[in-house]
């Protein structure tokens, strides 16, 4: 009998089991290749203010907001998760569609913070452009991008929420989505007080 | 059976050999890619050559193939720089890195560990097909107007970073920071595969210590991936940013055509600094592999243990940590702070006790050892002789007082291309000689593979070690030719000499090329074990199945290196010189990973 590992590696089990295992794992090293790249950034800021024309830079006040709103997305996604453990179905998807509003008014305080930005004379290039200001919009858009693909992640969630396809011992998903989330937050306030205090 | 019961023979055409997600066949993808863009490289590679050997000479052959990159069959100074950037760019990624760690990364994580499959089979297919397109791109930079980038592999800024500052500094620039960025992204789609593969699915008692050493080196190479690569893309990112949105991270103070650029503040240094801290250790990417499969060969084609598994991994270790802080000594002439050279000329310095280690361990393994010279095992003890005069020069250019004097010289050019180029490039030939039967079910043809490593290893040798006499004679690299210094008329034969061992070497690569060819279609039927190897691999049937194992996956009870064991008479324990990884131990015998 060949034929008996075919069938199990379509067995449905046998991938759920293989997906129990390995998902985990492979988010966590994929974030940890996203801690390279932002080290890669914020040490190449620390290494351009040596230079004599670096400027240093005020936090915009959004910021502060980006930093509270996110700050309370990973909460009320954090929240998300007990409820769905504790079988509290509805709670859940009331707190995941609170976390994605939460989501999108960070990236709106973003966008709001670069114009505080470029009405202070900050910019991202050209003639009146330093590399301190450009730092500022790159570290920050490039989280955003990051940012993104939590919302997409954050998206599904929601609308496996709204559908009821959690229950409290399929929650994989959420707790994908859920770390990433948390990555996020920690990446971004990181990134405020790096911002804040170094550059 | 009924068909219902054979999902995964029904495949059809397009999923079973283009998308697919089985690792076997994924390897087959990247070893063809690969080979394909290093015959590109090769090529590239040969043709400066005779630029190079014979100055201004014309040859129908670079009119033919140039086309407008050449005029009256003479090679165009501009274009000369693109191909050695390109040959660059095409033999250190996509040959020796995804081509190396592709091919046997995929095969042989799951069938050494003994697991059905990688962690994702669908996140492997888009690594190959991310490489595949950068491939793609990387080649049609190769066509666009202005040609391809040329500031070398490197790129360094500003050449990279001004689109007006000479021709491939244009669009052939623009699509080499799209490949490559793709190329960084499927890097890392395969090496978090890699690395979850080898931690989640091991077989039951497949423990770390009773895995092979190609295993570990795989492992070691994914992390060291994940750690460099991404610092990479920042680096890259960056220079976008400079090249197209007028940001100046890497510029300052500069002026081109008379014309003052806008630019402040930038550094280019800067951006050497984000690139050696990918660019050293991508060299042990490119090594590591090598490394691992050569222990693997070496072992069972001596029919001893390998000598120090321990230390082996504990030198893999050592040298995938060293490897993230010495990228100073790429940078000694930048104008760094002397103790900062000596902190860079220490850590480098220190990289030469794990090398050491393992060649020491090499070459005791193969002591007294019943040595079967196949074309796999020349190729392997190959690289441990390009390890060691590779590695001696190093000690050289490592070193921040002796560095100076050779800098940028072809002393640099041959030690590079030693102990990375040769040893990763014999590495990953002799992973194909020994594994070929595993990816194609048939035997290479063993009489080519002699001739093949002897005409290789002759002009590999040829062409490097007259460049290290160049380098100390102070002939700088990237010249497009070297015959207008009086100073060096004297050393002009020796280039010519090179340029004839590049020939030749070039065409001992055709014989592996048509031995690979013809064997893969033609070659006769393999056996399942026909090294008598005693890992995983080899207890999986010669007809490849989606999840490797037909039934159970085998229970490992022993390390893989248990060749030519006596029992107390003095006889083989088996009857065989050699215990696969499946035999249980017998009553008090010690697992030879455990001490």
């Amino acid at each position: 009998m060949t034929t008996i590992s075919l069938d199990n590696l379509d067995n449905i089990k046998y991938k759920t089991e293989i997906r129990q295992k390995t998902a985990k794992p492979l988010l966590w090293i994929g974030l940890m290749s996203i801690v390279m790249f932002f080290a890669g950034l914020t040490s190449a800021l620390i290494v351009s203010k040596s230079n004599s024309i670096w400027i240093k830079l005020e936090v915009p006040s959004m910021f502060f907001v980006s930093t509270i709103l996110i700050l309370f997305s990973s909460l009320t996604y954090q929240l998300s998760l007990s409820f769905t453990k504790n079988n509290q179905l509805k709670f859940a998807t009331i707190t995941t569609i609170l976390t994605f509003v939460l989501g999108i008014s960070f990236t709106v305080t973003q966008f709001y913070a670069w114009q505080q930005l470029y009405h202070s004379g900050v910019f991202w290039a050209g003639e009146q452009s330093n590399p301190s200001g450009s730092y500022f919009y790159a570290l920050t858009a490039l989280h955003l991008l990051h940012l993104f693909a939590g919302l997409i992640s954050l998206l599904v969630v929601v609308t496996k929420s709204i559908l009821k396809k959690y229950s409290p011992t399929t929650i994989l998903g959420i707790q994908l989505s859920l770390t990433y989330w948390h990555f996020l937050t920690a990446l971004w306030v990181y990134l405020f007080f790096f911002l804040k205090f170094i550059a | 059976m009924s068909a219902h019961q054979h999902p995964h023979e029904e495949q059809d055409f397009l999923f079973k050999y283009v998308f697919s997600q089985d690792h076997k066949m994924i390897s087959k993808q990247f070893l063809i890619t690969g080979f394909i863009m290093g015959f590109i490289g090769l090529s590239m590679s040969t043709l400066f050559r005779l630029q190079l050997g014979f100055p201004g000479e014309s040859f129908w052959i670079i009119d033919f193939l140039l086309g407008s990159w050449a005029e009256n069959g003479v090679m165009l100074p501009d274009k000369y720089l693109a191909l050695v950037t390109m040959h660059g760019t095409i033999m250190v990624f996509f040959l020796l890195t995804a081509g190396l760690s592709g091919t046997f990364s995929n095969l042989l994580i799951p069938l050494q560990i003994g697991a059905r499959d990688m962690a994702s089979g669908f996140l492997n297919m888009l690594s190959y097909w991310f490489f595949f397109v950068s491939s793609v791109i990387m080649l049609i930079s190769l066509g666009v107007e202005g040609g391809a980038a040329s500031a070398g592999w490197t790129i360094y800024p500003p050449l990279s970073a001004l689109p007006q500052a000479i021709p491939g500094s244009g669009l052939g620039m623009t699509l080499w920071l799209v490949a490559m960025a793709i190329f960084i992204a499927s890097s890392l789609l395969g090496s978090l595969n890699y690395i979850v593969t080898i931690l989640n699915l091991r077989t039951k008692g497949m423990t770390m210590t009773r895995l092979p050493l190609t295993i570990w080196s795989f492992l070691i190479t994914a992390i060291v991936g994940v750690i460099s690569f991404p610092v990479l893309l920042a680096a890259a990112l960056l220079l976008v940013f400079d090249r197209s949105f007028g940001t100046s991270f890497y510029l300052s103070d500069i002026y081109i055509g008379g014309q003052v650029l806008e630019h402040a503040g930038g550094s280019p240094i800067l951006f050497e600094h984000l690139f050696w801290f990918l660019g050293h250790p991508e060299v042990y990417i490119v090594l590591l592999p090598a490394l691992g499969i050569t222990s693997e060969i070496v072992s069972t084609m001596s029919r001893k243990p390998i000598f120090g598994y321990r230390a082996m991994i504990t030198s893999m270790l050592a040298i995938g940590f060293l490897s993230a802080i010495v990228w100073g000594h790429h940078m000694f002439v930048t104008g760094m702070n002397p103790f900062l050279g000596a902190v860079f000329t220490f850590t480098t310095l220190l990289i030469a006790i794990p090398s050491a280690v393992k060649v020491f361990n090499y070459i005791t393994t193969l002591w007294k050892g019943n040595i079967k010279f196949s074309p796999a095992m020349l190729f392997s003890v190959g690289l441990v002789s390009t390890f060691i005069s590779g590695g001696l020069t190093g000690l050289i250019l490592g070193d921040s007082t002796l560095d100076i004097n050779v800098h940028d010289t072809y002393f640099v050019v041959g030690h590079f291309h030693i102990v990375m180029g040769l040893s990763g490039i014999f590495g990953m030939i002799a992973g194909v000689y020994h594994w070929f039967p595993k990816i194609f079910g048939r035997m290479l043809n063993n009489n080519l593979g002699n001739v093949h490593f002897w005409i290789t290893i002759v002009s590999a040798y040829g062409i490097f070690f007259p460049m290290h006499f160049l380098g100390l004679a102070g002939v700088p690299r990237r010249y497009y030719t070297n015959s207008e210094f009086p100073l060096f008329d004297n050393l002009f034969d020796i280039n010519t000499l090179i340029t004839w061992f590049a020939i030749l070497a070039f065409f001992g690569q055709l014989i592996f090329f048509f031995n690979f060819v013809y064997s893969a279609l033609r070659g006769p039927k393999a056996p399942q074990n026909p090294w008598k190897g005693n890992s995983l691999e080899w207890t999986t049937g010669v007809k490849h199945i989606h999840g490797n194992w037909p039934g159970e996956i085998p229970t490992v009870y022993r390390w893989p290196y248990d060749y030519s064991k006596l029992n107390d008479n003095g006889d083989y324990v088996t009857g065989e010189d050699f215990i696969p990884q499946t035999v249980p131990l017998a009553d008090g015998e010690k697992d030879g990973g455990e001490h």
